[in-house]
């Protein structure tokens, strides 16, 4: 029966394909792309490819706490990489049947296109633009810029402190190309310290040299975690933005299979899971989703 | 060769940050070397005339500076002396504190070596036509010192201006800041790395210069 369905999706975008690829003929890279390699990606969801390698391919890095990063054994760990060994588990019944391909974030897109790896799962930004090249899974974190202080020694203690304080207060951050339009957007008299690195920031801010360090909203929440009591977050989080996996685009059937992994994680029979692998990098204790509705009137 | 395409346009529209942070850059180095210099005229005289007591801490001094990367000196005084809650001194201020300190462990030296260098015979001359002990260091002996050194007192010059580099770790807003900064903003690593290069190169040779032509006004012993 799914077979049949995959006969008949294959005819479909099989002709879309080809008058995709028609279409960007002058493009060039479009008609590098071995014929064998699409007519097999087009007529078999990846899903069933996956199935038939006995391991999946995942797109991700090895250096961005608490994301994706190695332990002292040099062991990948992260909240990445418990999304990707929940994958494995779901598709083989063995969350080590994983293979991570590390690279930088200016790879995540290239190799899902040319199909070096299944899926992403690199705190990947969800942007418009993206979201033409690549196809994105339900998010599975908001991600925002927030202040971290000093719990005992520093002169503030509160966002409304800081911000009473106007021009007396300096901000630390990484030097990058919105630090100072970030800062400003939420203090906007404030002085800016720009540092080359997120320890010299985060040393600044344990020397008291400066009054907050302006970090990842995830990153503030882990260096929490890491030395309990002796950061605490302002309370105000800004900047918004969602962090999804990426599939290569065209293939449903295997962009729904994960969405439903990550649904299910989310708010279903994997909660423990994900409330588990939550709890480790950010230290926060989900609250255990609403029993007893459909999911609309949770 | 990899073709990259200039864009000095991002220079120009930055040239009041990089004309700021020369002259930044600049008096960072001026103020460490005057500072130093006090320094290293003490320690100097300390170390030459000294009694043992006042030689040897001056020695440990000058030779723990020497013997220390700068950049960790600087970022012992900017991030490890609040931790022993001394926090007095805002970031400008540690730095100017650390390249005095090195500059002085470097002058201490240069002085040593041009008291050394003055002949017996001056001292001898300055003691038989009746000066006192101090008169004789402040108009014989200091003097000819001064003229000894200034050859090496430009080079320190020189090379602190190069060492105000080192004040980007501190967020401190030099040539070698504001480079990077353009650079992370606008992605033209050629253009601002070259432009800060350019600007050091052609700083120092100015200094150079203009040094080289007082030394041959006052440096000669004749």
């Amino acid at each position: 029966m799914d077979e049949r369905k995959d006969e008949a999706g294959l005819v479909r975008r099989g002709f879309f394909g080809l008058s995709a690829v028609g279409a960007a003929a002058g493009a060039g890279l479009g008609l590098m792309a071995p014929a064998g390699a699409t007519a097999q990606t087009l007529g078999k969801s990846r899903l069933q490819m996956i199935k038939e390698r006995g391991r999946l391919l995942v797109g991700t890095g090895s250096t961005n706490p608490p994301w994706h990063f190695e332990d002292a054994n040099g062991q990948l760990q992260g909240m990445d990489i418990d999304l990707a060994r929940l994958l494995a588990k779901n598709l083989f019944d063995d969350p080590t049947k994983v293979e991570f391909v590390l690279q930088g974030s200016d790879a995540r897109i290239p190799s899902l296109i040319t199909d070096k790896v299944d899926i992403v799962v690199q705190w990947m930004t969800v942007t418009a633009g993206r979201a033409q090249q690549v196809e994105f899974t339900i998010p599975y974190y908001r991600e925002g810029v927030s202040l971290l202080l000093l719990a005992r020694g520093g002169k503030y203690k509160s966002f409304d402190e800081l911000k009473s304080a106007g021009n007396t207060v300096t901000i630390g951050g990484m030097q990058n190309v919105f630090l100072e339009e970030w800062v400003r957007k939420a203090l906007p008299q404030a002085k800016v310290d720009a540092f080359e690195s997120p320890d010299a920031t985060l040393q600044a801010l344990n020397a008291r040299r400066v009054d907050a360090y302006l970090a990842d909203q995830s990153a503030a929440r882990w260096l929490m975690q890491q030395t309990p009591g002796r950061f605490i977050d302002s309370g105000y989080g800004w900047m918004p933005n969602s962090y999804a996996s990426a599939v290569k685009p065209g293939d449903p059937v295997w962009l729904n299979w994960v969405n439903t992994v990550y649904k299910e994680a989310m708010m279903g029979v994997d909660f423990d899971y994900f409330a588990a692998s939550y709890k480790k990098w950010f230290g926060i204790e989900l609250p255990t989703p609403k029993v007893g509705f459909p999911t609309e009137f949770a | 060769m990899i073709q990259y395409y200039f864009d000095w346009s991002v220079i120009w529209r930055n040239a009041d940050r990089f004309a700021y942070a020369l002259g930044l850059g600049l008096s960072l180095a001026v103020i460490s070397l005057f500072i130093g210099s006090v320094i290293g005229i003490a320690c100097a005289m300390a170390r030459v005339y000294g009694a043992r007591w006042l030689s040897w801490p001056v020695w440990l001094y000058v030779e723990f500076i020497r013997n220390t990367p700068l950049l960790l000196l600087v970022f012992f005084v900017y991030f490890g002396l609040p931790e022993l809650d001394i926090s007095y001194l805002d970031k400008t201020q540690s730095f100017i504190l650390t390249l005095s300190l090195y500059a002085g462990a470097y002058m201490t030296e240069v002085f040593r070596a041009g008291l050394a260098s003055i002949p017996k015979s001056y001292t001898e001359a300055a003691k038989a036509i009746g000066l006192r002990p101090w008169q004789r260091q402040r108009y014989v002996v200091l003097p000819v010192m001064f003229r000894i050194t200034l050859p090496a007192f430009s080079n320190n010059l020189i090379s602190l201006f190069k060492d105000t580099s080192l004040a980007a770790a501190i967020a401190i807003p030099e040539l070698t800041f504001v480079a990077r900064q353009i650079n992370a903003n606008t992605f033209r690593v050629m253009e601002s790395w070259l432009a800060a290069s350019a600007l050091y190169l052609v700083t120092c040779y100015v200094i150079a210069s203009a040094l080289r032509r007082l030394e041959r006004r006052y440096a000669a012993i004749r």
